[in-house]
């Protein structure tokens, strides 16, 4: 039943670059209306992912339906629907934005007499109306970031994916994009986000798909995943000496666990109060006592941090 | 297939607006170039030569640089231009998500450079017309003659694009394929003395049929006999190369 009514559907995705097994075996439903995350470390097998759904990379096994369309065969049916923002921006730098813009809008079948009305309307809702005939070079990285979302937009896409929308911009920049696919899935468009950025993940989707080495471990709501994986809450130190303390403590106190990572060393406790009591009798003053969190789970899954090294 | 010809068509307008806003530093070298050849050996060395095949040598160049401008513009398209928009710029990545195709990309770009080729030739042809270094009667069949040779030396462009590791290696293939080919094409000297196996090397180079048919037609003779033998082998040898071309660009643009 639920093959039927997917968006996008994949049973056993397999794509291999030589001897390179990018995505191993990837089953998944998309449903109308889901955000749904994709997340993973580089190299993870997303872009791979997202590029054969929308037709531009083959798969070496497995199957995949997208609209219920085969995207081997039916690209261009299925590329109707869908919108994609790129992970590059991949702008015609000669080409003013309007130019830039009108041009996509041939290319995604927009009627010509429309396209004036649709890039116009575009541009305001991504507030870069008043940019409407500079180049393309005199765009700041934020705005050009802005301009692949109305390219993404202008065929009216069903499903919109959006592949690392927000690396490396500035805060403002990615707060105004957060809205903006709100707004969208407001309108019940189905999204599907790849992203580094777990306060991303947590705030535009409703469920998170983990990916490791081609491999989906895990895909459940963020809620979900914290409290499968990382429940309680954690105390963080930048002294990584007290770590021979810590262990010490824990080895009477097995609730707990340790983790080492870049920023230094931290326990995670069941509850806040455990945390407190242990802190008071350690002689080591934590920088931070926070919950667990989404990044928590994502390096104790991707087996870089919590309970990995525990 | 209409809607594969029309999204072709549409990569082809693409081109045409980018090479528009630019159109002087664009069309420059294709006509500069061969103007200046035409005027330092038709004029320059000319004055030492008497006559060729019963020409004066500014008469027996001036087809052969006509159909140069297409072989030039047809492979710096299809090398350097391609390979920028290829690698650097990635704007096929982005044409890619819209329902272009691999391989609409590849028939809009063939779209492009035969009619580049075609404009060239026939912006030669007329110069040449115009100053009377050549016949008119026959120069009509110049732009599909132009359009023809751009095909398949674009074909050679593209193919060089998918065999080159850096943009760096266009030049090692420059100097070692498309020079001999301008070189040897019968353009500057009759081949007809050459060495057998270069004759027979030639017989291989869409240039020198291009050259060769250019010849009949602007000099006005044996026009028919030149299209049979000449014409067929350029539509020959455009095919194959089209075939290549396209079947080893298609993975670099869908992998």
């Amino acid at each position: 039943m639920g093959e039927t009514k997917a968006i996008l559907a994949s049973r056993d995705l397999q794509k291999r670059f030589g001897k390179l097994v990018a995505v191993d075996g990837v089953t998944l439903d998309i449903l109308p209306g889901q955000c749904v995350g994709l997340l993973g470390p580089n190299g993870a097998g997303k872009s791979t992912f997202i590029s054969m759904a929308y037709g531009a990379t083959p798969r070496s096994g497995g199957e995949l339906f997208v609209f219920g369309l085969d995207p081997q065969k039916d690209s261009r049916a299925i590329k109707k629907r869908l919108g994609v923002v790129t992970q590059e921006d991949c702008l015609d730098e000669a080409m003013t934005v309007y130019e830039n813009m009108a041009m996509f809008a041939r290319f995604s079948g927009v009627p010509k007499p429309e396209i004036d009305s649709r890039v116009g309307e575009l541009l305001e809702f991504m507030s870069l109306g008043h940019k409407r005939d500079a180049s393309i070079r005199a765009l700041s990285g934020g705005m050009k970031r802005r301009l692949v979302f109305v390219r993404a937009l202008l065929a009216k896409p069903e499903l919109i994916i959006l592949d690392e929308p927000t690396t490396g911009l500035d805060p403002a920049v990615r707060h105004l994009l957060w809205e903006k696919v709100l707004e969208l899935k407001a309108s019940g468009t189905t999204i599907l986000l790849t992203t580094h950025y777990m306060d991303e993940a947590e705030r535009l989707c409703e469920r998170l798909i983990i990916m490791d080495q081609g491999k989906i471990r895990e895909d459940a709501a963020p809620r979900d995943l914290i409290e499968r994986h990382c429940p309680g809450y954690v105390a963080h130190f930048k002294n990584r000496e007290v770590v021979g303390t810590l262990r010490t403590y824990l080895s009477s106190h097995p609730e707990g666990v340790v983790y080492e990572d870049s920023a230094g060393v931290g326990v995670r406790g069941p509850d806040l109060p455990w945390i407190s009591e242990m802190v008071s009798k350690i002689e080591f003053a934590p920088e931070v006592v926070r919950p667990a969190n989404l990044e928590d789970v994502f390096l104790k899954i991707t087996g870089r941090g919590l309970g990995s090294h525990a | 297939m209409l809607e594969t010809l029309s999204l072709s068509w549409r990569i082809a307008v693409r081109h045409w607006l980018i090479f528009r806003k630019d159109f002087f530093a664009n069309v420059s070298p294709t006509i500069i170039d061969p103007a200046l050849f035409l005027v330092c050996l038709g004029l320059g060395l000319g004055a030492y030569v008497d006559e060729v095949d019963g020409l004066s040598y500014a008469r027996y160049v001036a087809p052969g640089l006509a159909v140069s401008t297409a072989l030039f513009t047809a492979f710096f398209e299809c090398s350097y231009n391609f390979y920028v928009r290829l690698t650097f710029e990635n704007i096929y990545k982005a044409i890619l998500t819209t329902p272009i195709g691999p391989r609409e990309i590849l028939f809009g770009e063939f779209m492009w450079i035969v009619l580049k080729g075609m404009g060239m030739t026939s912006l030669a042809t007329v110069s040449l017309i115009a100053f009377r270094i050549c016949h008119w009667e026959y120069a009509i069949l110049m732009p599909l003659l132009g359009g023809l040779v751009a095909f398949a030396c674009g074909a050679l462009g593209l193919i060089a694009s998918s065999v080159v590791k850096n943009i760096n290696q266009f030049q090692t293939i420059y100097s070692l394929l498309i020079s001999p080919m301008f070189f040897f094409s019968g353009l500057f000297f009759p081949i007809t003395d050459l060495y057998w196996p270069l004759r027979w090397l030639a017989n291989l180079s869409p240039f020198y049929h291009g050259v060769s048919l250019g010849q009949h037609i602007l000099w006005a003779r044996e026009v028919g006999e030149g299209l049979l033998t000449h014409g067929s082998a350029l539509v020959g040898l455009s095919v194959v190369l089209g075939v290549i071309a396209y079947r080893r660009v298609y993975p670099l643009l869908y992998k």
